[in-house]
């Protein structure tokens, strides 16, 4: 698939080979992937394929062994806000109430303070944390800490989010909620996101495009656009699982993860 | 550190819920013991073990008439004195080496095996070389606390510095924070629990040290007035002088346990009591 030329972020021929002490093991394999402005792709695979890998190396927290990472055209360099991630285990600094952690990015910024203070109301309205301000993340729910992270990821304003398997670890409730939640934000912010997944059903109903991937060594092994104007877009999951379409969307990607379950 | 009513339930074996009474009760059921073996009875002879009274009475002495060179007070200023500099010196530099050795391998790989030496001598072999450098004064005295309080500064920074997740790490870098910032901001509030937990140890392990060196060499101090007390016959002020020790350690623990839970406000309770290594 050629790159679209409003591409935001290029994965441009990245593969990884670890060294361990049984020898080198591959885990991805050429990689090229291209994430328009404004689109929300999800990278769907079966476990173990480097998908999440994949996200390391394009938030610039690990070198790829080959290939580039270029944002506007440009190689990406050393990690940054321009870039921010959000990880599965919420990675919230634990001795930083929920303000100072989403003031993080900001005061690395050298923001002054009104600016700061203006942008974090701002994101703690968004993500319904007001009233947890003063709190220590040992003192939330996964749910609202992870809250917290979106929100330290997205107050610095970056060019693209990173999201690897952002809700991997809290409950299903909880889980479902967050992902309307982000099917929301992203409908009113219209942000740039590159999220990685194992449900195929989140996939599908954030996926403006998902990206399935192969088993170890991961390639990447097919893409489908999912229509933005969709019927069930802004539905609730369980509405929206009634449509035929997106029905059809989720049988036949799992399909293609399970061509790779099998696989591997 | 174990945690009684883990698996007994306490509160429903009387109506003393409160470890404090508890310990309150256990503290005079000894004092009863002891009033019993020696005043009531006098199965203990006093030369061997003076009553209660006795011992508050050669305590009240202590602290106006000056034995062996000073009053109680001033023996136990000189070994404060002591106790405060040796450990002040171990926590300035063996908190920064921890980070260092943590922070940097090769560094660790190199310093640890000396380090390792020069661990398992005990702080009292440092004694005779130590009077031979520095003769029988307040530095020497200080230099075995140093001694014994070091080793502990350093080696629980360095675990809290390398129990520090390193997603916390990666967070920090894609905020765009650079490696001081990730030190001052993550790391060390982090692993400040553990080296806090090294602190206090070293503080015990530090009186320990100076009330042996103390009974061996210098002519002030709570370990000298227990020596004298020996050389003297008195074990009345033998015991002074043990208890005075005790009671001034196990308060400095209680101070620094409550400055840990004040400075360090965000961690889980549980978090408090036993983090580290002894």
């Amino acid at each position: 698939m050629p790159a679209p030329s409003n591409a935001k972020m290029n994965v441009s021929g990245v593969s990884k080979t670890f060294r361990t002490r049984r020898g080198d093991v591959a885990a991805l394999a050429r990689c090229d992937l291209a994430i328009g402005k404004g689109e929300f792709v999800t990278v769907v695979g079966p476990s173990g394929c480097g998908k999440s890998t994949l996200m390391m190396i394009a938030a610039g927290l690990e070198p790829p062994t080959t290939g580039d990472i270029l944002v506007d055209g440009r190689p990406a360099g050393p990690p940054g806000p321009q870039r921010s991630v959000v990880f599965q285990r919420f990675a919230l600094f634990p001795s930083e109430t929920v303000t100072q952690n989403i003031e993080f990015g900001l005061r690395v910024a050298g923001l002054d303070r009104a600016e700061r203070a203006s942008r974090v109301d701002e994101q703690l309205e968004l993500m319904g944390l007001v009233q947890f301000r003063h709190a220590y993340p040992h003192e939330l729910s996964g749910g609202m800490q992870q809250r917290v992270a979106i929100a330290r990821a997205l107050v610095v304003r970056p060019e693209i989010l990173l999201m690897d398997e952002p809700f991997g670890a809290l409950d299903a409730q909880t889980r479902t909620v967050l992902q309307e939640e982000v099917s929301r934000l992203r409908r009113v912010m219209n942000y740039t996101v590159m999220f990685i997944t194992h449900s195929v059903e989140e996939a599908v109903y954030l996926g403006d495009r998902v990206v399935v991937m192969t088993s170890r060594p991961g390639r990447i092994k097919k893409e489908i656009a999912i229509p933005r104007d969709a019927a069930w877009r802004g539905l609730e999951i369980a509405e929206a699982s009634n449509y035929a379409d997106f029905i059809a969307y989720k049988r036949d990607i799992w399909n293609l993860v399970r061509a790779e379950l099998v696989r591997a | 550190m174990s945690v009684p009513g883990e698996r007994l339930d306490w509160r429903a074996i009387g109506t003393a819920s409160q470890p404090v009474a508890w310990g309150a009760a256990a503290l005079g059921v000894l004092l009863g013991a002891w009033l019993l073996a020696t005043t009531v009875t006098g199965i203990v002879p006093r030369n061997v073990l003076p009553s209660p009274v006795e011992l508050i009475a050669r305590f009240a002495t202590l602290v106006v008439e000056p034995f062996s060179g000073s009053t109680l007070e001033g023996h136990a200023l000189a070994s404060l004195t002591r106790w405060v500099i040796g450990v002040g010196a171990a926590i300035g530099l063996g908190v920064p080496i921890g980070i260092v050795l943590a922070w940097l391998p090769p560094c660790r790989a190199a310093f640890t095996p000396i380090f390792e030496v020069l661990r398992y001598i005990p702080p009292f072999a440092w004694v005779p070389i130590a009077v031979l450098w520095l003769g029988a004064s307040t530095t020497t005295q200080a230099l075995i606390v140093f001694i014994a309080a070091f080793p502990v500064c350093v080696i629980n920074t360095q675990l809290g510095v390398a129990h520090v997740d390193r997603i916390l790490l990666f967070a920090a870098q894609s905020l765009g924070s650079g490696p001081l910032r990730m030190l001052a901001r993550v790391v060390l509030p982090v692993a400040a629990p553990f080296v806090f937990t090294g602190v206090r140890i070293a503080f015990s392990n530090g009186w320990m040290a100076l009330v042996g060196a103390e009974l061996v060499v210098g002519k002030q101090g709570l370990g000298f007035l227990i020596s004298q007390g020996q050389a003297n016959d008195s074990v009345a002020t033998i015991l002074v002088g043990m208890v005075t020790i005790g009671v001034i350690g196990s308060i400095i623990d209680v101070v620094l346990q409550r400055m840990q839970r004040r400075l360090l406000p965000w961690q889980p309770a549980s978090a408090h009591s036993g983090t580290g290594r002894r």
